[in-house]
Formats: C-alpha cells, structure tokens, sequence
C-alpha cells in the first residue's frame, strides 16, 4: 500500500482529481453535519506513495481546491498551498503507522471531547459502533496540540491498531481505507457520543457485547448510502 | 382475504402511482423531521394482494419515484429497482403476520435508540402514546440486522399486536392501517422518546395510566391534519 513511487503526481493531477474533490466534500459533509467548527482537518493518501494531501490552514468549511497542500510522511512540502496545518503529524504519523489506512480525519467534535474527559468510557449501545471495539476507543492523553513528530507518534502509538482515538481535551482522530470510510465512522462516532450522553444520564445502558457486535459486523455493509445522503445535504446548502 | 400475487397490479401501472408518491412523501417527511439519516424505509402494502412498495437502496431522504422496489411478502422481486432494502423482511414478515397493517416504517431514530437500551423502558409520559400499549412499546433484543425471514419473524413475534416495537441498539418499527398513520405513530414515538427523556432527566414523571390513556383514545382524532402538515414542510423545502 504505502509505497516507493517517485513519479508523486502533481496536486491538481487528473490523477488526483476525483480523490481531492472527494477530500473536498468530505470537509464540507463535517462542516455541514455539526462535527467540525473552525478546525479539524482531514487527509487522504497519495496512492501508492509516502505522501498525502490535506487541507491547508483552513476551515474544513471554506476549504477549495487552492487550499490544499501535499507533504511528505516526513511532512515536506511537495505541492500545493503553502501552509500545512499546524498538526500535519496526526496524519503523517497515522499513514506511516498504519499502511492499510488512505485516510484519516482530525476533528474537536464535541462528543468525542466529551468522552475525552470522562471517566466513563464511550461505548458501542447502537450498531453504528460496531466499527469499534467492545469498550470503545482508546484516549490519548497527552496535552497539546499535535504538532511534533514525537507527539504524533505517541498518538498513533495510543490509536494502536483502532478505527478511532479520542484525544484528551482535545476531539478525535478517525482512520479508514477510504474518504468515505472516514465519513462514516467520524460522523457515526458523533452519533454515539451524543447518544451515550443521554443513555447515561439514565443510568448504565446495556452495551453491545463483543460478540454482538460480531453477529452485526457479519452482516452487509452499504458503505455508500451515507454519502450519498450526506452529499445531497450539501447541494441543499448551495 | 389477500388476493393472489398474479393478480398484483404491474409495477409501472397507473393505479399504483398514488401509492409510490406516498412511499416517497412519507420517506422525504421522515428525513424532513430528523427522525432518519443515511438509513432507513417505509413501505405500503398493495391494497388487497400479497405485495407491498418500499425504497430500493437508498436513504430516506434521497428517495425517488424511480428509486422504489415491489416485492411479495416472501422477498421475491416483482417490480422496480432491483436493489431491495437488506431489511425486507422487517416488511414482508411483519405484513404476514399482521393482515391489519397496511405500512410500516423502519428508523434508527435517535429517541428509539436509546429507549431500546434503558432499563426502564418508555412508559406513556403523553397522550401521544395513545397508540402504544400501557407499558410502552416492547424490545427486539437480539443483534443483527434483520436481513433474514427467521430474524424477521421473531421481529413480528415480539412486535406482536402492538402498533411499536424498539430494536435494541437499532432502532424502532412502527406500523398503521395506513402509511400516513404509521408516519404520523414514528414522529409521535420520537416525540415520546424526547419528552421521556428529558423529563426523567427531573425525576420520575408522573405517566399515564391505562386508563388515562383509554380516556385520550376514546377522543377523536384528526389524523389528515398532520399529514397535510408534514407534507407542508417539505414542499418548502422541495421549493427552497
């Protein structure tokens, strides 16, 4: 997956040009469902190379084609809009980690902050978490933004071989082998939290065991129908 | 009483259009009022025959006339676009066993939701509950989506002769004697799940008993004034 390719292709490629619009769309789908504000980021992998493509220093709400940037895994620039985001190391870290992984989403969602900070865990009551593991995501705890290679390994260290990281006091980072995936799982995590939030100021809900959520992972997956809604929620926008 | 499927009205026929606009309103007043996301179906029973109309593949909120499929009530394609929702059975077992229902709705509803995975169930805390039976709906508590007839029938099982039954971890399904009822009885779930929650939020709310209940259910109902409502709202939007 992650690769030696020299011949990286140019930003505006047509090469790149159906996977840096869907980064588009994916930032504009997280602005427009309530997940991100004025920070967060989203990345998705240079096919083939050690390198991704971001957005740069902007809002996932206002961001366009000249406001993405490529770097490097080692977070070089190599093309594209001059400023990285503050914290390039969340996703060069991530996709240095975890080759399988095309794309990885960085919000301060409010859910998973939330969750950040308790001493309860945020855990799969609903099927949409069957993404995750029995006892939820893992929380990474250390203070700061992530804007070191250091603390951007300890992150990817803390996100293990997960599908999601909560970030203490922080927000959330969220992995996928797709943009789309990433869309999923970003938004259905913010279900959950939401969602746990109010089971629990009932009392403990009852959780979906580990093997419960086996029986819900053999089932079929409709990876697209969320995107699809969720793109036609943008042209509403427009 | 049902009429065979050969004598099922063909998928593109003229007498079928009316039913296949309410599918559609009924799915867009759905998303309209936050009850679905990317997920979730309704569908409508074919007056008088083993066959009933529901969305092929799509959300809720992203339905269209072209984008609706027939099946019998065991699954076989008889119409439409040939992607049945992975849930059909919820439909086709549900409308086996309950002749009376004439639509049902499948929602992961937020309020549903987290009813399904309380303790204490929901019990009737408005007159809006009505519907439901005295101590509020019952639960499917199995995992797993509904993608079969055995998962199916033990769905319709636990729904029973109620008008609701939550999905754990899941969902809701609501049925009516017609799809404007069972519309009208989703949103009324989810309203009764909001107010349950927030009020137990307080302590415990004093609920209706059932015959506080009996008593709103022996009032009349308006049941077309909702409809023509829900069906406002989106017309603004589809004109927006």
């Amino acid at each position: 997956m992650t690769g030696n390719r020299k011949d990286v292709p140019k930003i505006d490629s047509s090469e790149l040009k159906e996977l840096t619009e869907k980064l588009i769309t994916a930032c504009h789908i997280l602005d427009h469902e309530g997940v991100t504000d004025g920070y967060g980021h989203i990345s998705v992998r240079v096919p083939g190379a050690d390198a991704f493509v971001t957005i740069a220093n902007v809002s996932p709400g206002c961001v366009t084609r000249d406001r993405l940037i490529m770097q490097d895994l080692d977070g070089n620039y190599l093309d594209g809009a001059k400023t990285p985001p503050n914290e390039w190391p969340i996703h060069s870290c991530i996709l240095k980690a975890r080759p399988e992984i095309v794309s990885v989403a960085h919000t301060h969602s409010k859910w998973s902050t939330i969750f950040s900070v308790l001493p309860i865990k945020l855990k799969p009551m609903h099927h949409y978490g069957k993404f995750l593991s029995a006892d939820g995501p893992p929380v990474y705890q250390g203070v700061g933004l992530v804007r070191t290679v250091e603390r951007g390994t300890e992150l990817a260290a803390a996100l293990g071989k997960a599908p999601a990281v909560l970030m203490r006091a922080h927000g959330d980072a969220v992995v996928g082998e797709s943009v789309e995936q990433v869309i999923e799982r970003t938004t259905r995590l913010a279900m959950l939290g939401e969602w746990n939030h109010l089971a629990l100021l009932h009392g403990e809900p009852k959780y979906l065991s580990a093997e419960e959520l086996k029986v819900y992972n053999e089932d079929q997956r409709f990876p697209m129908r969320g995107w699809e809604y969720y793109v036609s929620r943008l042209g509403e926008r427009q | 009483m049902a009429l065979s499927g050969s004598e099922t009205p063909a998928f593109d026929s003229e007498n079928l259009r009316e039913l296949k606009q309410k599918v559609v309103d009924g799915c867009h007043i759905l998303d309209r009022e936050g009850i679905t996301d990317g997920f979730g179906h309704v569908s409508i029973r074919v007056p008088g025959t083993e066959a009933f109309i529901t969305i092929a593949g799509v959300s809720p909120g992203c339905a269209t006339l072209k984008r609706l499929v027939m099946l019998d009530l065991d699954g076989q394609y008889l119409g439409g676009q040939n992607a049945p929702p992975y849930e059909w059975p919820i439909h086709a077992c549900i409308f086996k066993a309950r002749p009376d229902v004439m639509s049902v709705c499948h929602t992961h509803s937020r309020w549903s939701s987290l009813f399904s995975v309380l303790r204490g169930g929901l019990p009737p805390i408005h007159m809006y509950a009505k519907f439901l039976p005295p101590k509020g709906p019952p639960i499917y508590p199995a995992a797993g989506l509904i993608g079969t007839v055995e998962r199916g029938e033990a769905l319709a099982r636990t729904l029973q002769d109620s008008a609701a039954v939550l999905l754990r971890a899941h969902g809701d399904a609501v049925i009516g004697a017609s799809l404007e009822q069972a519309i009208l009885r989703t949103l009324q779930l989810a309203f009764l799940g909001e107010l349950a929650h927030m009020a137990v939020a307080h302590g415990e709310p004093l609920y209706l008993s059932q015959e506080e209940l009996g008593t709103f259910a022996a009032d009349r109902s308006f049941p077309a004034r909702p409809w023509e409502y829900y069906l406002s709202r989106i017309r603004e939007r589809h004109s927006a």
